[in-house]
C-alpha cells in the first residue's frame, strides 16, 4: 500500500439526499428549519415517506402536499450506532438514532439522530423536539433533541 | 374455513446440502448444480424427471455487490438451464421469506398439476471482498433519501430498534439473549456441515462480544457464507414410491403485507401483528392447533427473531420469551423445546431459512441421526421475521 505518500484525501461525505418530485417539499422545508410531511389530499392523513399511493385511503392519486408540522413526539425505541456501514459517519460514531412517534398522528414514525450525544439517558416515552443537522452547507437533515424535563 | 386443498398433498422426498464455508473455491452455480443433482438422486429420481424449479434468489446484503447469476446468486432459470432440464414450471419468489416463499410456490405447482417433481433450492453467497453490508454511497436518491442521510442504514440498525423496543417494553436485558445464541452455537457445533462445527461458545463470550448497534452485538448476527441446499417436492401419491419417508407440507403462512415505513424501519408492533397473522394462516391451512408442533424450528438470522417467533406461535406468552430462554426453556440437551436443534443460522452460517427447513425435514423423516428427537410429528420451519417472511408447517403423516 502506498497511501501514506498520497495527498491527503478529503474526509468522506455523508450520503446527501437527492430530492425528487415526491420529496422536494420535505427537503426545502428542512432547509428552512421546518419539518414538513406529506398529507394526502383525499383523506387528509399524513404518510411518511410518501409513496405513489396513500397508505391509508389507498387512493392512487393522493396529490400529497407538504404541510409543516410541529415535529414533537415521543421516543418509541433507539439504538447507538457504533460502527456505520455508510461513508462519512466515522467521526460521528457512536451516535444515537431515535425511533419517534410524532404527535401529529398515531403511528406516524420518523427516525433521526438524537443530537444530545451517545450518553443521553433514554426511556420509552421520552419527549423529543425536531432539530436539524447540516452535513453540508446546503443540506439540512431532520433530527431530534430531548425536551427539557420539567420537574 | 380456509379451503386450503393442498394440505398434505405435497411432500418433501429428498435433499442435499453443500458444506457451509466462508468462501467456496468454486463458483456458486457449480456448487448449486452438484447439490441439485445430489438432491434429485437422494429422492430416487433422475434430473430428466424434474419438471419444476423454484427459489428466492435474493442476495441479502445492503452492500453494493455485483449480482451475477451463477456466481453471486443462482436463479431457478439458471439452475434448470444448466442442469439440462426441460421444466414445465420455473418461478422465483420475490422479496424476503425466500424459503417459505419458494416452498409455497412449489407446493402450489405440484398440487395444481403444473409440475410433478419440483426442486426448491437456495444458494447463498458471501462476496469475496468488501464488507457484506458496507456501502460507499455518497448520494441517497429514491427510497434511501429518507434514511441514509441520518445514518439509518442496513439490517443491524433495522433489527436494533425493535430489539431494544422489546427489551424496554418487557424489562428484558441484552444478557438474556445469551441463552439463545449459546444454544444455536451448541447445536451447530455438533453438526458436521456447519461453519461453526466444533466451536460452541459460552454465555460470557456473548456478553463480551462487540456491540455494533445497541443492543445488537456481532454474535446476534449469522455469519455470511457460501452454501447451497436443495429439496425435492412431489405429490403425496408419487412420494409413496420413493425411497425416503415423505414429509408432508400441511400448511403455510406469510405475514405480508406490512405497513409502509422508511426502508428498514421495523417496529415491534408490526412484528407482533404479523406474527399473529402468520399463526392464524398456519392454523387455517393445516387445521391444527399450533400446540401440536413438536419440532418448532425458529428463524434466527438475527437472534431476537427467536423470541418473536416463540411468542407468535404460542410457545410462551407475549413478553415472556426472554425469561423463558434464560431459564433453560430452549436448551434441547436439557429437555427444552427444540427451537434451535438444527443449529439455525447462528449455528450454521447465513443459510437463511435452510437450517430450519432442513432440520424439520430430517427430524420428521427420521433422518436426523444422533440429533433425532423422540417425538417428531409436526414441524414448523420459519424464515425471516413474520412481518417480512413466514413459515411452513410439515407433518410426518398426512393430515
Amino acid at each position: 500500500m502506498t497511501e501514506s505518500t498520497a495527498a491527503p484525501r478529503p474526509a468522506p461525505v455523508r450520503p446527501v439526499p437527492v430530492p425528487d418530485e415526491r420529496s422536494a417539499g420535505y427537503w426545502e422545508a428542512a432547509r428552512r428549519g421546518e419539518l414538513a410531511l406529506a398529507r394526502c389530499a383525499g383523506c387528509g392523513t399524513f404518510a411518511h415517506p410518501p409513496s405513489t399511493v396513500c397508505p391509508h385511503c389507498h387512493t392512487a392519486d393522493p396529490d400529497f402536499t407538504f404541510v409543516v408540522v410541529p415535529g414533537g413526539g415521543t421516543v418509541r425505541s433507539w439504538t447507538v450506532i457504533r460502527d456505520s456501514f455508510l461513508p462519512g459517519f466515522a467521526d460521528d460514531v457512536p451516535f444515537v438514532l431515535v425511533d419517534v412517534e410524532l404527535d401529529t398522528q398515531a403511528d406516524l414514525r420518523l427516525i433521526g439522530r438524537l443530537l444530545d450525544g451517545p450518553d443521553a439517558a433514554l426511556h420509552q416515552g421520552d419527549r423529543v423536539a425536531i432539530a436539524f443537522e447540516h452535513p453540508t452547507a446546503d443540506v439540512a437533515v431532520p433530527a431530534f433533541r430531548l425536551e427539557a424535563v420539567t420537574p | 374455513m380456509s379451503g386450503f386443498s393442498a394440505r398434505s398433498r405435497v411432500a418433501v422426498v429428498g435433499y442435499a446440502q453443500s458444506p457451509i464455508v466462508r468462501h467456496a473455491d468454486r463458483p456458486l452455480g457449480a456448487i448449486a448444480l452438484d447439490v441439485a443433482r445430489s438432491a434429485v438422486a437422494d429422492a430416487g429420481l433422475r434430473v430428466d424427471q424434474v419438471d419444476g424449479f423454484t427459489t428466492g434468489a435474493l442476495l441479502p446484503t445492503s452492500g453494493n455487490h455485483a449480482v451475477v447469476d451463477g456466481v453471486s446468486v443462482v436463479t431457478s432459470n439458471w439452475l434448470a438451464e444448466n442442469l439440462g432440464a426441460t421444466p414445465r414450471y420455473v418461478a422465483g419468489f420475490q422479496g424476503f421469506g425466500q424459503i417459505p416463499g419458494a416452498v409455497m410456490m412449489a407446493v402450489n405447482a405440484v398440487a395444481s398439476g403444473a409440475a410433478e417433481y419440483v426442486v426448491v433450492h437456495r444458494a447463498l453467497h458471501n462476496p469475496p471482498s468488501g464488507r457484506y453490508h458496507g456501502n460507499p454511497m455518497t448520494t441517497a436518491p429514491g427510497a434511501m433519501q429518507w434514511s441514509a442521510p441520518q445514518g439509518f442504514f442496513g439490517p443491524l440498525a433495522m433489527i436494533a430498534l425493535p430489539f431494544n423496543e422489546y427489551l424496554q417494553r418487557y424489562g428484558a436485558t441484552r444478557e438474556d439473549m445469551a441463552a439463545v445464541v449459546t444454544e444455536a452455537r451448541a447445536n451447530g457445533a455438533r453438526i458436521p456441515w456447519s461453519y461453526w462445527h466444533g466451536r460452541p461458545i459460552e454465555p460470557r463470550d456473548y456478553v463480551d462480544a462487540r456491540v455494533i448497534a445497541d443492543p445488537v452485538c456481532i454474535l446476534d448476527c449469522d455469519i455470511p457464507v457460501d452454501g447451497v441446499a436443495a429439496f425435492v417436492l412431489t405429490s403425496a401419491e408419487r412420494a409413496r414410491d420413493l425411497p425416503n419417508r415423505p414429509v408432508y407440507v400441511s400448511g403455510y403462512g406469510m405475514g405480508n403485507p406490512t405497513p409502509g415505513r422508511l426502508g428498514g424501519h421495523w417496529t415491534l408492533d408490526d412484528i407482533q401483528g404479523a406474527g399473529r397473522v402468520v399463526a392464524d394462516r398456519l392454523r387455517d391451512t393445516s387445521g391444527l392447533a399450533l400446540s401440536e408442533i413438536d419440532v418448532p424450528q425458529l428463524y434466527d438470522g438475527f437472534s431476537p427473531f427467536v423470541w418473536w417467533w416463540m411468542e407468535a406461535i404460542g410457545l410462551c406468552g407475549e413478553g415472556e420469551a426472554a425469561a423463558f430462554c434464560r431459564d433453560g426453556g430452549i436448551e434441547v440437551a436439557a429437555g427444552g423445546l427444540p427451537v434451535l436443534s438444527g443449529g439455525g443460522a447462528l449455528g450454521n452460517g447465513r443459510m437463511h431459512g435452510v437450517p430450519q427447513m432442513l432440520e424439520t425435514y430430517l427430524q420428521l423423516s427420521r433422518r436426523a441421526g444422533e440429533r433425532q428427537l423422540p417425538s417428531a410429528t409436526v414441524g414448523l420451519a420459519c424464515h425471516s421475521s413474520a412481518n417480512y417472511g413466514g413459515a411452513v408447517l410439515y407433518t410426518a403423516d398426512p393430515l
